[in-house]
């Protein structure tokens, strides 16, 4: 397992609420991740869990609600008790420093997998193209893909295009990755290569929040598991508590349909 | 009746050949500034500035809700009324180009608007800003998406100049008008005349067709 997670807080969510219209999604949201943390979101389709990835990386806004990411306030300023929605250039900045992986990849159809590794180091932080390669293979050779450079993502199975996508987000250096769901659009036999890549960087240290309907997964690499329903975190704790002894029926009642299945 | 003169066919070759030349520069001329004003109009069109997109709408319907060849009178003949007088050619290529911006500003927004939303979360996630995201990761797919319609619509283009006889602008059509009546060979001369579109835009839909299937292979490493 990790490094033993420190106290330094990377992620701090703190009263978040959101709608899509008059579907109050988000209903209050508190939850703080320390930097090494590996935390497993679980819980039933439709209770939000992909929103609150989103919405911790601005890709849909929140209504209400702070963000800090790495003790830094992000997405909007605050003075004088006046919020405010930061610059387009610096919320791209705040995403810059967290690593999302998607449940069906979204690698770029028209780069190789060199191509979609490096595109964000060089174009977003300038980084020299020898230097973002170099870093490339490294990030290729780590899960698994050292002979995969020069191959579009059509080339690749699902479970390869997945790990070029956390190879991808890995070489933005970032502060925190966000994973959701990113086995469910394989097929059986490929889900344990990218569930290996992920388990290799929480032994890294990576500060990681995971969206998964692997429980078994989840209660292998996790410090701290989340149940949320309609919205709410209803019971967080350890993994050996949570799928040991979980205190609240929602939870039981749902860990109960998933182990059934 | 009139029957196929090929004396005269000969005879007259040179000067249409020259009226294809010219047909074939300003459809050259055409495409290259529709290919970008197109392109301008379509980002307007998605503009986050709303009287930017307004702008851009009526623009777009203007232009498809009349005839290109009124808009070609309209350049030539109703522009100099308020003091625009512009040569023919000039004021072929400025209906045309604004006409053609107008239907390729659709293909251009239909392209963008193809690719998924996904690439846009994952463009957004790594850290690039919209405009960036476009540039590098949008364009580039839609491009793939749009040659085949583009190619098809500069084939139309190559035979909608001939409305610029109208323009007085010497291509194919308005060689033959003159040659005409001169010596009232009617059949003959629009028959090489016809020949002669179609030998440049039978070859070029093949070559369209062509790039139509290259760009269906998808994307992958070129093999030795
Ligand atoms: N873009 C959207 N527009 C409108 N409603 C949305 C949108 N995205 C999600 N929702 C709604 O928000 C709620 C939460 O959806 P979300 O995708 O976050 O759930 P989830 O917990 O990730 O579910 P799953 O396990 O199925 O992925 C659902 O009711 C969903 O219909
Ligand atoms: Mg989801």
């Amino acid at each position: 397992m990790s490094d033993r997670p420190s106290d330094r807080p990377m992620l701090e969510i703190e009263g978040l609420h959101k709608y899509f219209g008059d579907n109050h999604v988000l209903r209050g949201i508190d939850l703080k991740i320390a930097a090494g943390e590996v935390v497993c979101i679980i819980g039933p389709s439709g209770s939000g869990k992909s929103t609150l990835l989103r919405c911790i990386n601005h890709l849909e806004v929140a209504e209400k609600g702070r963000i800090r990411v790495d003790g830094q306030l992000a997405y909007c300023t605050e003075k004088d008790g006046d919020v405010r929605p930061l610059s387009n250039r610096a919320i791209s900045a705040v995403r810059a420093q967290l690593g999302m992986v998607f449940q069906q990849f979204n690698l770029f159809p028209h780069l190789t997998a060199m191509g979609n590794i490096i595109e964000a180091p060089v174009h977003v932080l300038r980084k020299p193209k020898e230097l973002a390669r170099r870093r490339g293979r490294e990030l290729l050779a780590q899960v698994g893909l050292a002979d995969k450079e020069n191959s579009y993502p059509e080339e690749l199975s699902g479970g390869q295009q997945q790990r070029v996508a956390i190879a991808r987000a890995l070489a933005m250096d970032p502060k925190a990755m966000l994973l959701d769901e990113v086995t469910s659009a394989l097929d059986p036999e490929l889900v344990a290569e990218v569930l290996a890549a992920v388990r290799d960087l929480a032994a890294r240290g990576m500060t990681m929040l995971i969206v998964t309907h692997e429980m078994n997964f989840a209660r292998q690499v996790s410090s701290r598991v989340i149940f949320m329903d309609r919205g709410v975190i209803v019971e967080e704790g350890t993994p050996a508590r949570i799928f040991g002894a979980p205190r609240e029926p929602r939870t039981r009642d749902f860990l109960r349909t998933v182990v059934d299945r | 009746m009139e029957i196929f003169n090929l004396e005269i066919a000969v005879h007259n070759f040179g000067p249409l050949l020259a009226g294809l030349m010219l047909t074939i520069e300003l459809t050259l001329v055409v495409i290259a500034l529709s290919l970008v004003f197109g392109l301008l109009v379509a980002l307007g069109g998605m503009s986050r500035f709303a009287p930017l997109r307004w702008l851009v709408k009526v623009y777009v319907e203007a232009i498809r809700g009349t005839p290109l060849l009124l808009q070609l009178i309209y350049v030539y003949y109703v522009l100099p009324e308020i003091g625009i007088r512009l040569n023919s050619f000039t004021a072929g290529v400025l209906a045309l180009t604004l006409n053609y911006s107008a239907y390729l500003s659709e293909v251009y927004r239909g392209g963008i608007q193809a690719i998924a939303i996904g690439q846009h979360d994952a463009a957004a996630a790594l850290g690039m800003t919209r405009t960036l995201a476009m540039r590098r990761i949008i364009l580039p797919q839609a491009v793939r998406i749009v040659i085949p319609p583009l190619g098809n619509y500069f084939i139309s283009l190559f035979k909608d100049t001939a409305l610029c006889s109208v323009v007085s602008i010497q291509e194919v059509i308005f060689t033959a008008q003159i040659l005409a009546a001169r010596n009232f060979q009617y059949f003959t001369l629009y028959t090489v005349a016809g020949f002669m579109y179609f030998a440049v835009s039978f070859p070029a839909a093949r070559f369209v067709a062509y790039l139509e299937r290259l760009t269906k292979r998808g994307y992958r490493r070129r093999r030795a």
